[in-house]
This record gives C-alpha cells, sequence and structure tokens, in this order.
C-alpha cells in the first residue's frame, strides 16, 4: 500500500481537526482521557472501556423505558371532578388537534420520532458491529443518526414538563402518572448513553474494514 | 502547523477520515474523488456557501423573530376570561405570580439565548467576511456554545404543547396555541440549522491566508 506523506504527518493516522481544519497526531489515550485540538480546543476524541458493549446496554434499556414512558399518562390533572391525562404523545396530539400541524409536527419528530429511530439505529449498529456483520447501511444509517443527533428533545420536555407542572400546581391538583418514573429513567439512560457512545469507536471500526 | 486543506486533503465531515480527493488509478490517470473512502459521505474542504446559506438562514429568523415576539404565544381561558399572551407578557404574568425562577428560566431560554444566538452568528458571519484575525480560540468557542444552547430555546414551545394537552376542560379553562408560537418555533429552527450550517473553519482560514501572505 502506498503511503502518502503530508508536512511529515502519515494521512491514515494524522487527524484534521473538524472546527479548523488543523493536521495533527492523536495521542494514544488511556481509558477516560480525552484529545482536544492543539490549536482550537475542538474534542477531538475520547476513550472509554467497552464503549460500545456500555452504549448497546444502555440503548437497549433506552428503547424499553421509550415503551414504558409513552404506555401510561406522565401527568395528570384534576379539575371539577375531571381527570385529564398528559401522556408524551398528547402534546403532538393536542396541538394538532388545535389547528396547529406545523408544531404538532415537530413535536412528534423532536419527542418521538427522532428519540425512537436514534435508539433503534443505534442498537442495530451496535449490533452489526458486535457481530462482525458490516453491510453497506451501517455507515449512512450512523451519518444519519449523528445529523439529526440534536434533533431528539426529549431532555428539553422534560424541563418543559416541570415548568407546566409548576404553573399548574397553583390551580388545580395534578398527579404524577406511572410513566413519568420511567421517563425519567429513560432521560438519565439517554444522558449516560450519550456520554458512553464514543462515535470514534464507531468510525474506528467502519475504518478498519474500510482499508 | 499545516491544515488538511493546504496538504490536499480533505476531512469527512462524518467520520473525520482523511480523504486524498485526486487518486491515480491504475492507468496512471488521476481523477477526483469525492466521497469519504470510509463512510461515503460526499466530502468538501469548507461547507458550500456555508457564509451565504447561514446569512439567509439568519436573515430569514431575524425576520420572523418579530412576530414571534409581538403575536400571542398561547392564549389561557379561565371561567371565560382571558387574554392572549405574547412571549414577554408571559414572562412578566410568571413574574408577577411570585414565580421568579420559573420567570428567570423562561427569559432566559425564551429571549435571551434567542437574541445571543442572533447575534453571535451575525459577528461570527461579519468577522469572517472581512477576514478578521482577531481571537479565533474564543470565536470557535462562541461558536460551539451557540451550536450547543440553541435547541433549549425550545422548551416554551413544549409548555404549550403540554398546556394545551392538559387543559382542556370545556367552558371552564381552555389553552390554546397562537401565530407566535409558530413562528417562534420557526426562530429556533432556523438558528439551529443556521449554527450548523456555519462552517467554523472559515474563521481559521483567514490567519492561514496573513500568514502564507508574509
Amino acid at each position: 500500500m502506498m503511503r502518502y506523506e503530508t508536512g511529515g504527518l502519515d494521512y491514515r493516522t494524522a487527524r484534521a481537526c473538524h472546527e479548523c481544519d488543523l493536521l495533527q497526531y492523536i495521542p494514544i489515550l488511556k481509558n477516560r482521557e480525552v484529545a482536544r485540538c492543539q490549536r482550537c480546543k475542538a474534542l477531538l476524541k475520547r476513550v472509554h472501556v467497552l464503549s460500545l458493549e456500555r452504549s448497546l446496554a444502555f440503548a437497549i434499556t433506552g428503547l424499553i423505558l421509550f415503551f414504558v414512558a409513552n404506555l401510561f399518562p406522565l401527568i395528570s390533572l384534576k379539575a371539577l371532578g375531571v381527570m385529564q391525562h398528559g401522556t408524551l404523545f398528547s402534546a403532538t396530539l393536542s396541538l394538532f388537534e388545535a389547528g396547529m400541524p406545523f408544531l404538532g409536527m415537530l413535536m412528534l419528530f423532536t419527542t418521538i420520532l427522532f428519540p425512537l429511530f436514534s435508539l433503534c439505529g443505534t442498537i442495530y449498529v451496535l449490533l452489526s458491529i458486535r457481530m462482525n456483520h458490516y453491510s453497506q447501511w451501517i455507515a449512512p444509517m450512523f451519518r444519519f443518526l449523528r445529523s439529526t443527533d440534536a434533533w431528539g428533545m426529549l431532555e428539553i420536555f422534560l424541563l418543559a414538563l416541570i415548568v407546566a407542572a409548576v404553573k399548574l400546581v397553583d390551580i388545580t391538583e395534578l398527579y404524577i402518572g406511572v410513566s413519568l418514573y420511567a421517563f425519567l429513567l429513560l432521560i438519565g439512560t439517554l444522558t449516560i448513553l450519550n456520554l458512553v457512545l464514543n462515535p470514534e469507536d464507531v468510525w474506528d471500526h467502519l475504518r478498519k474494514h474500510a482499508i | 502547523m499545516i491544515t488538511a486543506r493546504e496538504a490536499g486533503l480533505i476531512s469527512c465531515d462524518f467520520c473525520h477520515s482523511l480523504n486524498r480527493p485526486c487518486i491515480d488509478d491504475a492507468d496512471g490517470q488521476s481523477k477526483l474523488q469525492m466521497h469519504c473512502h470510509v463512510c461515503g459521505s460526499v466530502i468538501h474542504s469548507r461547507t458550500p456557501n456555508s457564509i451565504s446559506k447561514t446569512w439567509a438562514l439568519v436573515i430569514a429568523a431575524l425576520i420572523l423573530y418579530i412576530p414571534a415576539n409581538v403575536l400571542p404565544i398561547m392564549t389561557v381561558v379561565l371561567w371565560g376570561n382571558g387574554a392572549p399572551d405574547n412571549i414577554m407578557s408571559g414572562v412578566l404574568s410568571l413574574l408577577s405570580a411570585g414565580m421568579w425562577p420559573l420567570a428567570l428560566l423562561i427569559f432566559v431560554a425564551s429571549i435571551v439565548i434567542p437574541i445571543a444566538k442572533l447575534l453571535t452568528l451575525f459577528g461570527l458571519l461579519i468577522s469572517v467576511q472581512v477576514h478578521s484575525t482577531w481571537r479565533p480560540a474564543e470565536r470557535t468557542q462562541l461558536y460551539r456554545l451557540t451550536e450547543f444552547i440553541g435547541r433549549w430555546s425550545m422548551i416554551d414551545i413544549f409548555v404549550i404543547g403540554i398546556l394545551v394537552a392538559l387543559v382542556q376542560f370545556g367552558n371552564v379553562a381552555t389553552v390554546t396555541p397562537g401565530m407566535g408560537a409558530l413562528c417562534f418555533a420557526a426562530v429556533v429552527i432556523l438558528t439551529m440549522i443556521a449554527a450548523h450550517t456555519f462552517d467554523p473553519r472559515y474563521i481559521w482560514d483567514a490567519i492561514e491566508k496573513e500568514s502564507t501572505h508574509e
């Protein structure tokens, strides 16, 4: 295999910073160490042992919790003897019914479709790597997951739920639904998944396979 | 210190693999390879038309920011009484109800962050267009913060969605969303896309140019 030397750097092992384009080598890191760009301090690489295995476990946990969080009401409200239940999906539904289809779509994508697809896609990619089965779909799938990462907004929904609950608690009686516990655990799981899942590890596997 | 572009290499935006766009094939002819050899995505040294696209998105967001603040975001009707609220009056009514932590949260998420984000993007765009070499590391840091924090502005939209779903008690109490919420959601989405479209590598290109002129 021919080796291209560029300014003393071998381009097969060097890395360009994605935020300032500076070519540099990433030193070999120990567990929990982080490599930052020499020039702009962008995060280039971090290392967690068993990153992919742990991520897979958290992603499967997340998927189960996602279903539980959608089954029962998150929060219920009682006024004048009438109970009103609020589920994750009812916020989407009510915006459609209120004649705001655009906001309904936004809600549907950011709180249901993107999180669900992200969990399923992550499980698919990680399982494929674990079983050493590299299909042509892994790279496009993982690319899609990375680019839609910012659009899954469940943690923002949780904060909004707290704000709404505080607004309503003076006026009416509020009851915590069963799914709220699952939802809280889901947010925790997704946060840990985000910390543990190291995209570089996935790309490293694909790189090894491509070369 | 050499950048990937100076070395004739292109770093993939997704998997950060370095690609050599010119490959000599078996016949000795060089051809252009504009797909990443690892993940297959389209590669480019800098996001194409990044600056003009970001300008367009920021200006669109700025225009929509006016109706987002003037038009009502929601109307709460309790026992037949109720007036439409816009973003600022919602914050003020929370404040007058004594819920100042909540008022502060909504004030930061719905007013401070969108304005700060629009101003930051304007500043970054202008600094890139005049080839400024002023504090590139800090400007990159500012960009990173802008990209990270923008999505939290969505909180007000979600609060409206939850209230509309929960408070449906016929004639006694209802909450209906207003057009302001739609405009505000559009502002948040447009600025999120604008921050994503802006390529921070342009900030550092001015320095590269300066050092080659010397």
